[in-house]
């Protein structure tokens, strides 16, 4: 990825050199508000810091468009002069590719989708590496040896999620259960409550979930136990139980990328293979429930204390674990990888063999439980 | 206060009085007088919010009318308004108070979807097998609540209402269930409808013509029934008073079943028109429908009863909905002002209400009086 980060910065000069004064115009769909704590609000976020580090770039959004009137929405976008369009649900899939063939000089990117085009790429931030290192903080961190989850929608996204968490959370805890809840809505704060509050009840102590707000860690932090950041800085909610979460930084792909068009390396006529899949290593997300602030300090010592056996690094606290793979995955892609082979799924199949790790295919369309996921778990495969 | 329709109030010369019965002119008056006080209390929201509100109007008028993306954007909302509105007006006319069209629409859209996916038909009868499917699904889906009505007496408004939530849970199910389509990638969506399952569009824009035509002839024939046909007699007449109905041995109960039946069908009909006109496959309900069930009973109240009144409210409602767009992409105001515009039309519209029944008549006092 060093050969990566010198092009950007190669096309960075370049454009600076020679395109002075040439602005250009890129615009962004939104399916929720920006005002929320969640996706739209990421992207957003990732839009007005392009924006700071581009001063070539001149950028428009448009949120909570329904589904159904993306391509009207994009016909008016272009109309109005936008030349790069950023379409950031899966559901804008068949609407961007429609528009794309009918304006086929504009460049479109378009988020979590597998369909390409020439003038259309994809691009994604995924999270699940860190949900693997969260999940080792949560096994270490577990009394009662039940870790709950609430999470939102059963698709492939947050399965890979999950059981990245629970293969995380039995890699230091063997016998402990990763109990999952599903609420059915990204956002739905009465729903998590209650799920959390039922988790409660069955005797989970330490949190992590997929929704668009604090709620988890706000129910959590009344009984005293820890929980996980999920997607914004979260850890203000609750600054003394927050261990540890994700984050992400579309603005990494949204500079490279745009960096890239108004070079010229990325027309209308030459997307058809280029997608972003976006991890650790790219900078493009972060380990911490606060920028820049991986493990809140107040579980360092409680991680310390805790030793596993690790095949390649001997005994090991489960901080100074985490600290190494985090570095590992940062550093070089290759090195290290939560779906490392053997993994069985947790009715027994061999799913990974060993030696293997999981295609980026394989990832996106996981429907597998990993070992020591309890709890309902919809199209689970025999 | 005589209820009778004498003189009530004098403010100087003019004298005001109740009047049941509204001409059309001062329905018109009554109303253009809310949309200007609602448009004028807009203004002052966009200025407050640094829209400048002369530029704002301007931009409207010239995007959602004057453009014709812009208008035709408006119709093609105004499309699933006038279908479920049209049975509305169908239901309400005989006082069947279906709150449900949203899910019926739901339910027409599962039943186009269920034929689009899986009937082995050939491709011509594709799609009026879906408008059939739709048509029948919506209307037993209003006809279960009817029946509970005539039945046992169970209030119809919550028996509608309740349903829809059922409606909701029931594509859920299917998406994220048995329909979850293979090409979906887990997401949840069925797979994309076969070719022949999805309606033609009027070149150059997004309106899916063949429902259109579907949901003015349903308004035309809508009216025609209730005013020149022996069927609509025994409807308005349940609506007006059911006792003196059973009393003239109409057939109430028969009534009321068909008035149900149409008015969840024409819902129905809507639905397979989202899906197989826009979508292209069965997906969330919130997606499918963008609330049109409800705003069907702002279209239907605002027709005053008349289907032909419906094809106009629904354009209008359709066109309000249009400039959210204008609004957020031209304008670059935050999605929620779009529904406070909406809002503060329909405020000031029902708020006019009353005015209506009251006529004002130049009537100076006379000397002796």
């Amino acid at each position: 990825m060093r050969k990566g980060l010198l092009a950007v910065l190669l096309v960075l000069l370049v454009a600076a050199g020679f395109a002075q004064g040439d602005k250009l115009k890129a615009c962004w769909i939104y399916v929720g508000p920006v005002g929320d704590y969640g996706w739209s609000h990421a992207h957003d976020q990732g839009r007005i810091a392009a924006e700071k580090a581009l001063p070539w770039l001149e950028t428009q959004y448009v949120e909570s468009v329904p589904e159904a009137q993306a391509e009207a929405y994009i016909d008016r976008l272009v109309k109005q002069g936008c030349e790069v369009v950023f379409a950031t649900s899966f559901g804008y899939m068949d609407s961007v590719l429609a528009a794309a063939r009918k304006h086929p000089d504009v460049i479109f990117a378009h988020a979590t989708g597998f369909k390409r085009a020439p003038n259309v790429a994809t691009y994604m931030a995924d999270f699940y590496q860190l949900y693997y290192l969260n999940g080792l903080m949560a096994g270490a961190l577990t009394k009662s040896g039940k870790v709950g989850y609430v999470a939102a929608f059963p698709i492939p996204e947050l399965k890979r999620h999950i059981s990245a968490f629970a293969l995380g959370v039995r890699a230091v805890n063997p016998d402990a259960e990763v109990l999952v809840r599903w609420i059915y809505e990204w956002y739905n704060p009465a729903a998590a409550k209650e799920a959390t509050e039922a988790l409660i009840a069955e005797g989970a102590d330490v949190f992590a979930f997929t929704e668009d707000t604090p709620t988890v860690i706000q129910v959590a932090a009344k009984k005293g136990l820890p929980s996980f950041s999920h997607y914004s800085p979260m850890k203000r909610f609750a600054p003394e139980l927050v261990v540890s979460g994700q984050l992400v930084h579309w603005e990494k792909v949204y500079i490279d990328f745009l960096a890239k068009v108004y070079a010229g390396v990325y027309t209308s006529k030459n997307l058809q293979d280029v997608d972003y899949w976006w991890l650790l290593s790219q900078g493009a997300v972060e380990l911490g429930g606060e920028y820049g602030e991986p493990v809140n300090p107040r579980f360092v010592s409680a991680l310390k204390a805790r030793k596993v056996n690790h095949p390649v690094f001997g005994k090991v606290s489960v901080y100074d674990l985490v600290v190494k793979e985090l570095a590992l995955m940062r550093d070089v892609e290759l090195a290290f990888d939560p779906f490392q082979g053997p993994i069985k799924d947790r009715r027994g199949k061999m799913r990974v063999p060993a030696g293997l790790r999981l295609t980026k295919h394989e990832l996106e369309t996981m429907e597998w439980a990993a070992p020591g996921i309890k709890g309902p778990w919809p199209n689970e495969p025999k | 206060m005589d209820g009778g329709g004498g003189g009530l109030r004098r403010i100087g010369p003019f004298l005001i009085e109740k009047d049941l019965v509204a001409p059309p002119i001062r329905v018109l008056l009554v109303s253009a007088a809310a949309l200007a006080l609602a448009f004028l209390t807009a203004a002052l929201v966009f200025w407050a919010y640094g829209v400048d509100p002369v530029l704002a109007y301007r931009t409207i008028f010239v995007e959602t009318l004057l453009s014709s993306g812009g208008f035709a954007e408006g119709v093609r909302r105004a499309i699933p308004l006038l279908l479920a509105g049209v049975g509305l007006v169908l239901a309400f006319r005989a006082q069947f108070w279906n709150i449900g069209a949203e899910g019926q629409l739901l339910l027409g859209a599962v039943a186009a979807a269920g034929v689009a996916l899986f009937a082995p038909l050939p491709a011509a009868l594709l799609l009026p097998a879906m408008f059939l499917a739709g048509f029948v699904a919506g209307g037993l889906w209003a006809v279960l609540p009817a029946l509970l009505k005539l039945r046992l007496g169970v209030n119809d408004v919550l028996t509608t209402l309740m349903l829809n939530y059922v409606a909701v849970y029931l594509v859920e199910w299917l998406i994220h269930g048995p329909w979850r389509g293979r090409t979906a990638f887990g997401f949840a969506y069925s797979d994309r409808f076969p070719e022949p399952a999805m309606l033609p569009l009027i070149p150059g824009t997004y309106v899916h013509w063949p429902t259109l035509l579907l949901a003015l002839a349903g308004a035309l024939a809508a009216w025609f029934v209730l005013t020149h046909t022996t069927w609509g007699y025994p409807v308005r007449v349940t609506g007006d008073n059911p006792e003196a109905a059973r009393y003239a041995h109409m057939p109430v109960f028969r009534v009321v079943f068909a008035v149900a039946l149409a008015s969840g069908g024409f819902a129905g009909l809507a639905g397979v028109g989202e899906v197989a006109g826009v979508h292209g496959r069965l997906l969330e309900a919130y997606q499918i429908s963008l609330g049109y069930g409800y705003t069907a009973i702002i279209v239907a109240w605002l027709a005053r009863g008349n289907p032909l009144g419906a094809m106009l409210t629904a354009l209008f409602m359709g066109l309000i909905f249009a400039s959210g767009d204008v609004m957020k992409i031209s304008l670059q105001m935050p999605f929620r002002v779009t529904d406070v515009f909406n809002g503060l039309i329909l405020f000031f519209l029902i708020s006019s209400e009353r005015l209506l029944y009251y006529r004002v008549r130049w009537a100076p006092v006379r000397k002796g009086d």
